[in-house]
């Protein structure tokens, strides 16, 4: 649910990064947060919350805001959370995904982590239903993580089986990355911003000429 | 649905928002949508009002879900206190909450009465 905000001149959304456990989604939001850290340099910049665990695991959501230029001479203000990917914080889950306008679904490449992508997509689904939103209807970009352990000769997923895993039908955007090294990471966030934004605009306009029809 | 916001409506809101502050004691107050998307604040002070709508809208997503595992529909009252700051959470409708900062001497039931005194007028507004 964005807020576009006339006075403040500013357009607020809401873009999740989903994915199963330990798939790199908090490793993104922390890259993210570190380069524009380290481009803001002295300018004081939002916080990055996180609510975990002892461990290195999230156990509500990570967030921050990024400010992301104008359109329209409005200024975007784009709002990010992970979600907790362990299947047993389902409950979370679903809240942070309350009013969600975008989101990036974080697959982990390793073999191993297969049957574990496939049930966290199927997870959001079923989520997005509960706020009853199809996941054909809303922005979504796929990012195949930890493309980096192939340098160190570990044997991964191939794209292809990623892609007919989990994008055959949807036919999202995707990108190889490795969201350690900040491979593709801002790419990835670049078009979901992208896709979200337009989404968002696209039904103001038509929200907008909806009222002026009905008003004559 | 996503909430649009011409001029006239957040500075009818912040005028409310003022009333409570100038009124009922408040030291802070904000209006966020339950996504966590801050819409308008006042009060002074070097408040993160973006952290906190969303911190908030959590907190409360969550306290309403502890509440459904007890057999509750949602609890009457959400607030904490603290040393220096109290802070009260008020569902303004089934989208928006507003979150108050007050002192400790201030008397949390007039403010509770100040509340819903604006909370039908946030309504109103909001629904335009």
């Amino acid at each position: 649910m964005a807020v576009i905000n006339f006075k403040e001149k500013l357009i607020q959304v809401k873009i999740v990064y989903y994915g199963p456990g330990r798939s790199g989604k908090t490793t993104n939001l922390i890259y993210i947060y570190d380069k524009l850290q380290q481009k803001l340099s002295g300018r004081p910049a939002s916080r990055l919350i996180t609510i975990d665990t002892r461990g290195d695991r999230t156990l509500f959501f990570d967030f921050f805001p990024v400010e992301l230029g104008k359109i329209y001479g409005m200024d975007l203000k784009i709002q990010l959370y992970t979600t907790p990917g362990q299947v047993v914080y389902n409950t979370t889950r679903k809240l942070v995904l309350k009013g969600v306008d975008g989101v990036v679904f974080v697959a982990d490449s390793l073999p191993a982590r297969r049957q574990a992508n496939i049930e966290s997509l199927q997870n959001l689904k079923e989520n997005l239903a509960h706020y009853n939103l199809k996941i054909e209807d809303i922005p979504l970009v796929f990012q195949w993580n930890k493309r980096d352990l192939e340098d160190e000769g570990l044997v991964l997923l191939d794209i292809e089986t990623l892609e007919d895993d989990l994008n055959k039908e949807l036919k999202a955007p995707s990108f190889p990355a490795s969201a350690i090294r900040g491979y593709n990471v801002f790419q990835t966030l670049k078009q979901i911003a992208k896709l979200t934004i337009s989404s968002v605009i696209r039904k103001f306009m038509l929200s907008e000429q909806i009222v002026k029809v009905a008003g004559g | 649905m996503d909430i649009i916001l011409e001029e006239e409506k957040v500075d009818k809101l912040t005028l409310l928002l003022n009333k409570l502050i100038n009124e009922g004691g408040a030291s802070y107050v904000l209006l966020t949508d339950m996504a966590g998307n801050l819409i308008c604040k006042s009060g002074e002070g070097s408040i993160d009002a973006t952290s906190l709508a969303v911190l908030s809208a959590a907190n409360f997503a969550a306290t309403k879900e502890i509440a459904r595992l007890i057999g509750e529909d949602e609890f009457s009252l959400l607030f904490h206190r603290g040393q220096k700051e109290n802070i009260h959470f008020t569902r303004i409708d089934p989208e928006i909450l507003m979150i108050v900062l007050f002192k400790p001497y201030v008397s949390l039931g007039l403010l509770r009465i100040k509340i819903e005194g604006i909370k039908k007028e946030i309504q109103k507004i909001l629904g335009e």
